[in-house]
């Protein structure tokens, strides 16, 4: 019997709405999946073979540029080269003329809506009256050869008038700055207001305000975007190629083709890597391949290259960050005020969301009674902000681990006694007033990594290495948290369990493998629910036709929400199989259990049918091998006025310290090691987890150190892997991961989200570290040589012992 | 321009074909010999997707123009492995959970290969130098070279 609690709607007991929406205890029994009373667990745990690495080892794994081109028309975008400029004519009438050229589309071509985006629709598909950004799109085209469509480029003339271009966020925000959207530059403005900001200063101590920066950065990865649009015989199309979120392409681009979602076909295939950048940049070429390929009614296949990719698809969103912190004595926190200009650039892309979440997390991981923070998102006529791993609690760990530091010098405390004094624990309420009342580990990350890395002793012996001196150790540590998903309006993830005649499984699932590992954890979970191994499971890639709708692939939420809609749907499969074993052994079903191909008694295990048999049994007699499971997060919700609330249902935890070697001459430093410990409630997979902390931590690592797409008048300067540098194995340690399982109640055996949290206290570790060692506090990423040394003069140089 | 001649050994075995002298080595591995585990990733030699071994030592396939390969001898991926049985080293990437997007992954298993054909038992130090030449950007490298290191156990 499922009882409602009014409030939990955000409906007082007169049935009138309340501002504000508080969950409790989640009382619909679906979205509460308790972790099995354990015996112990056949294959989720287990640190199994990738289902995929076999193909990927020999090569033989078709990515997006691997897939057949004959019969595809080559599709090539022409580009802005202002920042910002009114179209006046454009001219293709010699493009379209040069032989094997079949298309050249302007605005007007565009058959449906022309605009696309995750959030709004304001990026045009081809630009009409004015371009926002170098590298705005103002023609498609399409030709039989990629060397005759790389031509024709050339041949279309267009005529702009170059328009005053705003390139600062807090510049965009003066009255008078030129309007880059209609309605302004403000996209918009957040504000989290908890306790009483004034009061909260006044009973501090010590007040301190700093500034911190970070730059846009590429999210890198290794296999540049594609598209490929082919339309279907009965009229609708097809659009296939490495994206994470196949569901959002295809809403966008059945509305930019003026179509009926039905009548889209989209196919996620085999990504070389995607960190959140692929989640809007298929959205963006994917929605123009369809165009043309409407236009031209034959296949058209759009692959950017590397200076391409950088040129157009989505960064993380560059954060001002401007922090008045104030504390008692001791090092407890009392008062936390916080400004964030947010630099949209030329589209929102995923900027309101990261909006919202950069306001939510700015004050870290501790408990502050009075907080009060204003997030500004500003469009500016640069590249655009996107979604890229983190989703701006990077930005924000690095200011709020930065100034924790700082406030720890001014106070004489140690960092790690002025976090401890502050983390959060069972029972806290965070920035937005939620009672973290369960799964929470981050205590016992610090004491675990504390431990492991030797702290105490590692901080007391920072110093000097060499007799010259003319290189110095230091050590720095961070902490952070994440949500698990991302706590907008729709959040429900489904899929489809078949079970046939001998056995196999096919499993629906529409989320997507990055690389992260989604494909073998999502199997080991539906392995496991089932009672089978692994190798019985086929999951069938996402295809928007046959999988259920599942969101995209973003925000850590894949194993958690998409492991219990499997869980949903396995159970309900499980039920005919567990029916007809007892039948077939003459045994209650309440003392059945099934592992790894075997349905047996609990209190004779001997006695024994195999799931194959059992299987073949409910064929036979129509019994339903079919299951479908939907699975959404408990009611969450902020007020829109001051972000109090519960705004995501659980968080990850994380503590990292790092060990550094900083050159007093040149301002170079080498990381030398690195230890991370994570609650991540249940490791379904551990290597798996290992693997996205390892990786995870170099990403953050060149956040620290050497990544930023650098700017001028608009332009990109570095549009290649030459100069947009990313670690490689000389400059990323040895890391030391701790792994933890405080579980979740809402997770798949306790699971939470872990893809995003291991490069967020990353780099304020680092950067901690460098002050430890030379005494400079770098407040602008990245902290490369220049930034590292002059930091050091401006504190006076290095430390004297 | 016109057409050159071009003849080489290609995992084993002699190829001659007739190729522009502006075709790039990527390129005729990958749309004229349909052999698609040479990866693209930057086209300027940075990323090291599109390694292969000439003689013996990794290259940058997308800065190299085919016709340098005359008389020479080039391994691809595909030369690695015959049929369904794994060299020792795409086994231990697969064993150590080296592998997450596979983009990196043929490029990494070949310049690994090279280094161990000249040092058997390289150290950690050795193994990072010799595949710094190979970006990735899901691993964080670890995994790759404990993998590398099992390998070099396993010979």
């Amino acid at each position: 019997m499922v009882s409602f609690f009014l409030g939990d709607i955000g409906m007082d007991s007169k049935g009138e709405k309340r501002k504000k929406v508080i969950t409790r205890e989640p009382i619909n029994l679906r979205q509460f999946i308790p972790p099995q009373a354990e015996p112990e667990l056949s294959v989720v745990g287990q640190a199994v073979d990738r289902t995929d690495a076999k193909l990927k080892v020999k090569g033989k794994l078709d990515y997006g540029a691997d897939y057949p081109q004959e019969g595809f028309l080559h599709g090539k975008i022409l580009r802005s080269p202002y920042p910002h400029a009114l179209i006046k004519s454009i001219h293709a009438e010699k493009a379209r003329k040069l032989p094997g050229v079949v298309a050249v589309l302007t605005a007007k071509d565009v058959p449906g809506r022309n605009g696309f985006g995750v959030v709004l629709p304001d990026q045009p598909v081809i630009c009409g009256d004015k371009v926002r950004f170098v590298g705005d799109t103002v023609a498609l085209l399409a030709a039989e050869t990629e060397d005759v469509a790389q031509r024709a480029l050339s041949l279309i003339d267009v005529e702009y008038e170059a328009l005053p271009a705003v390139f600062d966020p807090r510049e965009a925000l003066k009255p008078g700055a030129p309007a880059i959207h209609e309605k302004g530059n403000l996209l918009n403005h957040h504000k989290l207001r908890k306790g009483d900001i004034e009061k909260g200063f006044s009973q501090a101590d010590i007040i301190l305000k700093r500034s911190y920066k970070v730059p846009f950065v590429e999210h890198g990865y290794l296999e540049p975007d594609m598209t490929m649009a082919i339309p279907q015989a009965d009229g609708s199309i097809l659009i296939q190629g490495p994206m994470q979120a196949p569901f959002t392409l295809r809403r966008n681009a059945a509305a930019v083709l003026g179509i009926p979602i039905n009548k889209v076909r989209v196919k996620s295939i085999s990504m070389g890597g995607g960190f959140g950048g692929k989640e809007d940049a298929p959205i963006d070429i994917g929605c123009r391949a369809a165009v043309l390929a409407a236009h031209t009614k034959r296949p058209v296949r759009l692959a950017l290259e590397r200076e391409e990719v950088t040129l157009q698809t989505a960064k993380r969103h560059p954060h001002i960050m401007d922090i008045k912190i104030g504390a008692k004595k001791d090092g407890t926190l009392v008062a936390f005020e916080g400004t964030i200009y947010n630099e949209k650039g030329a589209y929102a892309s995923l900027g309101p969301l990261v909006n919202i979440h950069s306001a939510i997390m700015m004050a870290g991981p501790y408990e502050i009674p009075n907080c009060k923070v204003d997030s500004y998102l500003c469009y500016t006529n640069h590249p655009f902000g996107g979604a890229m791993r983190g989703f701006g609690a990077p930005q924000v760990c690095f200011a709020h681990e930065s100034i924790m530091d700082e406030l720890a010098s001014e106070l004489k405390m140690s960092p790690l006694e002025i976090r401890k004094k502050n983390a959060f624990q069972l029972g806290s309420a965070t920035a937005t007033g939620q009672i973290l009342e369960e799964s929470m580990g981050l205590r016992e990350t610090i004491e675990a990594c504390a431990k492991a890395f030797d702290w105490d002793r590692r901080y007391r012996e920072a110093g000097y290495i060499d007799r010259e001196r003319t290189r110095r150790r230091g050590v720095g540590m961070a902490m952070g948290f994440y949500r698990t998903s991302i706590g907008t309006s729709f959040d429900g993830c489904g899929a489809n369990v078949y079970v046939h005649e001998d056995g196999s499984v096919l499993l629906y699932s529409g989320i997507t493998e990055l690389g992260q590992g989604s494909f073998t954890v999502l199997s080991q979970i539906c392995a496991e629910e089932l009672g089978v191994n692994v190798e019985d499971i086929r999951l069938v890639s996402p295809d928007t036709d046959l999988v259920p709708e599942a969101g995209p692939t973003v925000g850590s939420r894949s194993t958690t929400l998409m492991g219990n809609a499997i869980i949903l749907a396995a159970r309900q499969v499980k039920e005919s199989i567990l029916e007809m074993a007892s039948q077939m052994l003459f045994v209650p079903v309440e003392k059945l259990e099934a592992r790894k191909g075997r349905i047996y008694n609990q209190d004779n295990p001997g006695r024994f049918v195999s799931f194959k048999d059992v299987a073949a049994r409910c064929m036979a007699t129509g019994k339903r091998l079919i299951g479908q499971g939907w699975w959404a997060p408990p009611p969450l919700g902020v007020d829109p006025e001051t972000l109090q609330g519960n705004p995501y249902f659980v968080y990850a935890y994380s503590t990292q310290m790092a060990e550094v070697i900083v050159d007093l001459q040149t301002g170079e430093v080498e990381v030398t090691d690195h230890v991370a410990a994570f609650d991540v409630g249940k490791a379904i997979n551990p290597k798996a987890v290992e693997g996205q902390i390892e990786g995870g931590i170099a990403m953050g690592l060149g956040y620290a150190l050497m990544e930023e797409i650098i700017l001028k008048d608009g332009t990109i300067q570095n549009l290649n892997l030459q100069d947009f540098l990313i670690p490689t194995t000389l400059d990323v340690p040895d890391v030391k991961s701790i792994i933890l399982e405080m579980k979740t109640k809402f997770g798949p055996y306790g699971a939470k989200g872990v893809g995003e949290m291991p490069n967020i206290p990353t780099a304020p570790a680092i950067i901690n570290a460098i002050a430890h060692a030379c005494g400079g506090r770098v407040r602008s990423l990245p902290a490369n040589p220049e930034r590292v040394y002059w930091a050091m003069i401006e504190a006076g140089g290095p430390p004297a012992q | 321009m016109k057409d050159l001649n071009l003849t080489f050994n290609l995992n084993g075995r002699e190829v001659s074909k007739k190729i522009s002298p502006n075709l790039l080595l990527v390129d005729l591995l990958r749309d004229v010999l349909n052999l698609k585990g040479t990866k693209v990733g930057c086209r300027e030699g940075e990323c090291g997707a599109c390694t292969v071994l000439v003689n013996g030592e990794p290259v940058n396939s997308c800065i190299l123009p085919a016709m340098k390969v005359a008389g020479q001898s080039v391994i691809t991926i595909e030369g690695l492995s015959k049929e369904d049985e794994l060299d020792p080293i795409q086994q231990a990437f697969i064993e150590e959970g080296a592998v997450q997007c596979g983009f990196c992954t043929p490029a990494m298993v070949l310049t690994a290969k090279a280094l161990l054909g000249k040092n058997p038992h390289p150290d950690e130090s050795q193994i990072r130098q010799s595949l710094s030449g190979v970006l990735c950007r899901c691993t964080g490298y670890r995994k790759i070279i404990k993998a590398v290191q099992k390998a070099s156990l396993d010979k």
